[in-house]
């Protein structure tokens, strides 16, 4: 279960340009499902899953993980939970240029001190489950776009997380390519996962694998 | 003398850490009034943010402190040839009334900041900034000394005028003047070395007795087998906020046979800390006896231990020994008594937060730690000063 209680970010405080992103946002979340955020650019979708993924804390108001608030949690805290807890997807895949993909995988497994032969054989297994193996060794920028995609989804898998964070994950792909993205969240959800998906992509949130799709709009949850 | 390069090192130090330490004062009062954990208010959470910013701030800032004390004593040793009449720091310390009192803050402080930032330590171990209150009313209680010690150190070296004739070490620690010094230095001989290896001995087994009665012990496992330990303490904690993990992604072959139930804060019924908080058995005494072995130390520097090194039945001055002709001896045994010291007191500041839920196997820990530094500081030093006492030529 995650749980926002009356959060609030606000960008810039106190100056000319200050930006309410999310403005009293009381959420509950169930674990195991295929939650989408809908909502137009700007409305804090992002912002929303950025604190929910502990990446950000919010201006005010709390938010729990598992009944256990995590808001206030020091921050090398907090790295042990992004790490342990979720798997982030984005918008544009943030693979690593340079290095292979293999270690694009790997990397964020690399903290946790496993050993590297374990750790090879584990995201080699992830790359064969998404028919990546034979650009294992291939470096990050040549692959294609449902590639990288596919790519994006093993790294976010490496450590065995319980939520996976997708932003705008269908962004920047066609329509063949999303379809085989939502069929990676139905494998997801039949994992018992919990998947939390910010876009505004019908072919993503009028998929049949969505369980609840909640409105965002102008940094607030639209009752619909 | 105002512009010699440890007395400008000095003064812009003792600046920074007047103003660290007021900036932190004052968001301590603000802590101290309004911080509420259960509170999600944009106050509460800017302290959270803020504190840890202070924190690591006022970590370095009394690492600066720890090390200004022994500046502070090698500049006025540096000093000592501008005066008449002075051959050590304790001649340049006596130029005006502001050396002494001085120095005695400083050593006054250098055990409260060595205090501070062991309870800092201790809180960075929680996740719930369990001692934070704590620790702020701690800083507002330092602060008037690091007040005062600012003012004195720099009173002492504006007001240091070459045209006096100081006294030094040999009127100043002989015996028969009459001063509270003198009285120390009459102390009979015998009975303190007696006194001084009884304290060391005593403090010793203590800490050692602390460190062994607090060993480690591993809890009937309530979980899957393949539950990992981690390592780090923030590891441990997440592995207690996400208790019940069935799988661990370093052994785990299947990829998608995923933790998910990783954050679930599974109730273990009966598992106690991995410490057990009922012992801590010692940590009181051991601290108390840190204290007094500091103090006797000091006592036995003044009466037996200083001749030694200086070969000379009146020659107790224990600043001499801090110069090149005697290798500088002073700094390791005075680095290592104090340092012994903060480590001892710091078992015992800790023993009221073992039962801390947060910190139940942080604080343990960090005692025997602590308690075995302790103990080997306090050898080191015992070994020294008796090493010098086997060896030397002199024959009290």
């Amino acid at each position: 279960m995650i749980e926002l209680i009356n959060v609030r970010k606000v960008f810039n405080q106190g100056r000319p340009n200050e930006f309410v992103a999310v403005n009293g946002v009381s959420l509950d979340l169930n674990s195991h499902r295929v939650v989408i955020l809908k909502g137009p650019s700007g409305s804090g979708k992002t912002t929303l899953l950025s604190m929910i993924g502990c990446m950000a804390r919010p201006t005010s108001g709390r938010i729990k993980l598992m009944e256990r608030e995590v808001t206030s949690l020091p921050e090398r805290f907090l790295t042990e939970i992004r790490q342990k807890t979720f798997g982030f997807i984005f918008q544009n895949f943030n693979l690593i240029k340079g290095i292979t993909v293999l270690e694009n995988v790997m990397l964020p497994a690399y903290p946790s001190g496993e050993s590297q032969s374990s750790l090879k054989r584990r995201a080699m297994n992830l790359l064969d489950l998404f028919e990546l193996s034979k650009k294992a060794f291939s470096k990050a920028e040549w692959l294609s776009g449902g590639e990288a995609q596919r790519t994006a989804i093993a790294r976010a898998l490496i450590n065995n997380p319980s939520i996976i964070i997708a932003d705008e994950p269908t962004g920047n792909l066609d329509s063949v390519l999303s379809g085989q993205f939502m069929e990676i969240v139905r494998k997801l959800k039949a994992d018992r996962k919990t998947v939390l998906i910010a876009s505004h992509d019908p072919l993503v949130y009028e998929s049949d694998v969505v369980e609840r799709v909640i409105h965002v709009r102008d940094g607030k949850i639209v009752p619909m | 003398m105002t512009f010699h390069p440890a007395t400008l090192a000095l003064h812009v130090s003792s600046i920074l850490i007047t103003f660290m330490i007021l900036y932190s004062t004052y968001y301590g009062i603000r802590i101290l009034r309004r911080w509420d954990i259960e509170s999600g208010s944009e106050l509460q959470l800017a302290l959270e943010r803020r504190t840890y910013l202070i924190s690591t701030l006022l970590a370095y800032t009394f690492g600066l402190q720890l090390f200004s004390l022994f500046l502070f004593i090698f500049t006025a040793d540096t000093l000592h040839t501008l005066f008449v009449g002075a051959m050590c720091a304790a001649g340049s310390l006596f130029v005006n009334g502001y050396g002494y009192p001085a120095l005695i803050l400083k050593i006054i402080t250098f055990l409260l900041a060595g205090l501070w930032l062991i309870l800092n330590y201790a809180d960075n171990k929680g996740y719930n900034y369990p001692l934070i209150k704590k620790k702020y009313f701690f800083l507002i209680i330092m602060t008037p000394f690091i007040l005062a010690e600012m003012v004195l150190q720099w009173n002492y070296f504006l007001r240091l005028r070459p045209d006096v004739i100081t006294s030094c070490c040999g009127s100043l620690f002989s015996t028969g003047s009459g001063t509270m010094t003198s009285e120390i230095v009459s102390l009979p001989t015998l009975p303190m070395m007696v006194l001084f290896y009884f304290a060391f001995a005593f403090t010793i087994a203590s800490g050692i007795y602390f460190y062994l009665k607090n060993r480690r012990r591993r809890p009937e496992p309530h979980y899957s087998r393949q539950a990992k330990r981690w390592d780090s303490g923030a590891g441990r904690l997440c592995r207690k906020f996400v208790h019940g993990s069935t799988s661990s992604p370093r052994t785990d072959d299947d990829p998608l046979e995923i933790n998910y139930s990783a954050v679930r804060p599974e109730p273990v019924e009966g598992q106690t800390a991995i410490y057990d908080t009922v012992s801590g058995r010692g940590g009181y005494l051991f601290a108390f006896l840190s204290a007094a072995a500091f103090l006797v130390s000091i006592l036995s520097i003044l009466s037996f231990i200083s001749l030694y090194y200086y070969e000379l039945p009146t020659h107790h001055c224990p600043f001499c020994i801090l110069q090149k002709e005697y290798g500088y001896i002073g700094y390791p045994l005075y680095l290592s008594l104090l340092a012994g010291t903060v480590s001892g007191m710091g078992v015992g500041i800790l023993m009221p937060f073992r039962k801390i839920e947060s910190l139940s196997e942080g604080i343990p820990s960090l005692q025997k730690r602590l308690a075995l530094v302790s103990s080997i500081l306090f050898a080191l030093f015992a070994f020294l000063v008796t090493w010098r006492m086997v060896f030397s030529d002199f024959i009290l």
